[in-house]
């Protein structure tokens, strides 16, 4: 069985690599999601993850590799936060490295897809021919289809 | 040549074999394509294989007491650097001038440049760099200038002591010269070099630091003492790099090597920190830290060591000491200048250390027409080529370049043009200060 038998979220909501994660996070926090797909023009781009606008907030120095372990010694903290949260308005969804994705099509075996969504830990974008994205396909949109099959 | 290798392949002059060996694995260090480990002990296995050394004479080539001074310090340094002192310390000073841009900076200088002195310069920066990056973040002024005196601190920091630096390292092991020598002979070049290079960085960025008060009060609310996360290992490692220290001022009395000192150091250290554990937390702790030893670091050097004992072998060393004696007319001024000039402008675009490697023996066979007390001399020129050219380009040091990335992290680069036109002056000028000291002091 392929992906074209499962129903996928219906019409998932694009931000384009031009809009600010400040945008980007409102729009995470009013539908409630941790990711949001970019799309430009209705191809396919990326995803943009919550917790990479989390690292916004961080220090630099404590990103990556040999920075900073840990932060307690910085005390509140607070205004230095607060200075990077204002800066997120003029950075655009672009400037954070998007999540790299394998794409699923309607032809994608279940199993595969199974797989890929266990992998990376992550909702997958489900292509047309044409490279334009279709839907978004979640963990849960599988499991619940595979729940309502073993039901039958 | 007094010394023909009696094996050389098809009949070649060993000179000529080994000279091609050399220069072959040189040219591939330089262009950096390959890893540097795997072409020293490629050129260190033709070396051997081609007949110019048999594989005693190659081990007898490679220097155990620069190697385990090597290791046994990183291996302190690893477990040390756990206890966040370093963070502690870059903290503390950044507090002591109550976070003012400009007595930051000359403090992390200081602190960067005091620390390379006594540890490895890329692990200094590798603690160094971070902290900074935090401060200036949150002073709201640009790393950049900090940044580059944090390069500049660590390769004058590194030239002041004996284990400062690697290149001082090889010549402190090779001229069997003391913690102490290199710490009356050096030490006060390099703390007159540092002050001097605060005058330029003054003029070119300090007096233009300005921070809020908001800001600095942002700093002075950092508390310090957080960032020592293991007060016991603290105690430990203290104790030991106390005692590690004291034993390099006393080694040349004691009649040992520091090679034996940093080792027994480290394994000190290990067993204060395993001793109370079951042998598989034991095992595995060990297993991490001899993990975070940079191997890359010791093969290359065991490889530079078999490929220099190659053409030392052959003769080309002493005919090149001969060549240097000759060019200069055997005036020592003009050699011990020309043996600083050279070395400084080297460093600067290759690695230090073959370069140190390879002059080292050529130094030694100037034993004919120098006095000991000359060739001493020769030993500082060199040192203090060696370790001040790193500054010269971003290229010249790895610490400069570990830096470097920190900075392009935090959005700032450091990129190597512009770099090298403020570096590469600031590097003649220490080098003109050294000429100076060498004069009114040795010459």
């Amino acid at each position: 069985m392929t992906l074209r038998a499962v129903t996928l979220l219906p019409e998932p909501v694009c931000v384009s690599p031009d809009t600010s994660l400040w945008d980007a996070l409102r729009l995470m926090l009013d539908k409630r999601v941790n990711h949001l797909p970019v799309c430009d023009g209705g191809n396919w781009v990326g995803l943009v993850d919550i917790n990479d606008i989390l690292g916004e907030l961080l220090p630099v120095s404590a990103r990556g590799d040999h920075g900073l372990k840990d932060l307690r010694f910085v005390g509140d903290g607070v205004p230095l936060m607060a200075t990077h949260f204002k800066d997120l308005q003029d950075k655009p969804v672009r400037s954070v490295e998007l999540c790299d994705l394998p794409t699923l099509d309607e032809d994608t075996p279940l199993l595969e897809a199974a797989l890929l969504l266990h992998r990376h830990v992550r909702p997958l974008p489900v292509l047309t021919a044409d490279g334009r994205l279709k839907g978004m396909l979640s963990r849960r949109t599988l499991l619940a289809h595979l729940i309502s099959k073993a039901g039958n | 040549m007094t010394h023909a290798a009696s094996g050389a392949l098809f009949g070649l002059s060993p000179l000529l074999v080994s000279l091609t060996i050399f220069v072959l694995t040189y040219a591939v260090i330089v262009t950096e394509k390959i890893n540097r480990s795997v072409v020293a002990l490629l050129g260190a296995g033709l070396m051997i294989f081609a007949g110019v050394l048999n594989q005693a004479e190659a081990f007898h080539g490679i220097d155990l007491n620069t190697i385990s001074l090597l290791t046994g310090m990183m291996v302190i340094v690893a477990i040390t650097q756990k206890s966040g002192v370093f963070q502690y310390v870059a903290v503390k000073a950044a507090k002591v001038v109550k976070a003012d841009p400009w007595g930051l900076l000359v403090m992390l200088s200081v602190v960067t440049a005091v620390f390379s002195a006594l540890l490895d310069n890329v692990t200094t920066v590798l603690l160094i760099a971070p902290v900074t990056l935090l401060i200036t973040d949150a002073l709201r002024i640009s790393p950049y200038p900090y940044l580059f005196s944090v390069i500049f601190a660590s390769n004058i920091g590194g030239t002041a002591t004996l284990i400062g630096d690697p290149p001082n390292i090889m010549i402190g092991s090779a001229a069997k010269l003391t913690f102490n020598d290199f710490l009356f002979n050096l030490a006060p070049v390099a703390a007159l070099v540092m002050a001097l290079t605060m005058i330029p960085i003054y003029l070119i960025w300090g007096r233009k630091l300005s921070a809020s008060a908001e800001d600095r009060a942002l700093v002075m609310a950092f508390n310090e003492r957080e960032s020592i996360t293991d007060a016991r290992l603290l105690k430990q490692a203290l104790f030991v790099i106390a005692l590690v220290i004291a034993g390099f001022v006393l080694a040349h009395s004691l009649g040992q090597e520091p090679g034996t000192i940093a080792m027994f150091g480290a394994a000190l250290l290990l067993l204060l920190r395993v001793y109370d554990q079951q042998a598989e937390e034991q095992s595995h702790l060990i297993h991490r830290t001899f993990g975070e030893v940079e191997w890359i670091t010791i093969f290359f050097f065991v490889g530079l060591f078999v490929v220099v004992a190659g053409i030392e072998k052959a003769g080309a060393l002493e005919f090149m000491a001969h060549k240097i004696v000759e060019w200069t007319g055997g005036d020592f001024t003009v050699t011990a200048y020309v043996i600083l000039w050279v070395s400084a402008v080297l460093s600067a675009v290759v690695d230090n250390i073959p370069f140190v490697a390879t002059m080292i023996p050529v130094i030694q066979s100037m034993g004919s027409t120098f006095t000991p007390q000359q060739i001493d001399t020769l030993w500082w020129s060199l040192a203090l080529g060696a370790c001040l050219g790193g500054n010269g380009t971003l290229v010249g040091a790895s610490a400069n370049l570990v830096v470097a990335g920190f900075a392009e992290r935090a959005g700032q680069p450091i990129r190597f043009l512009p770099f090298m036109l403020m570096a590469f002056p600031l590097m003649l000028g220490s080098i003109v200060i050294s000429s100076v000291y060498l004069w009114l002091r040795y010459l």
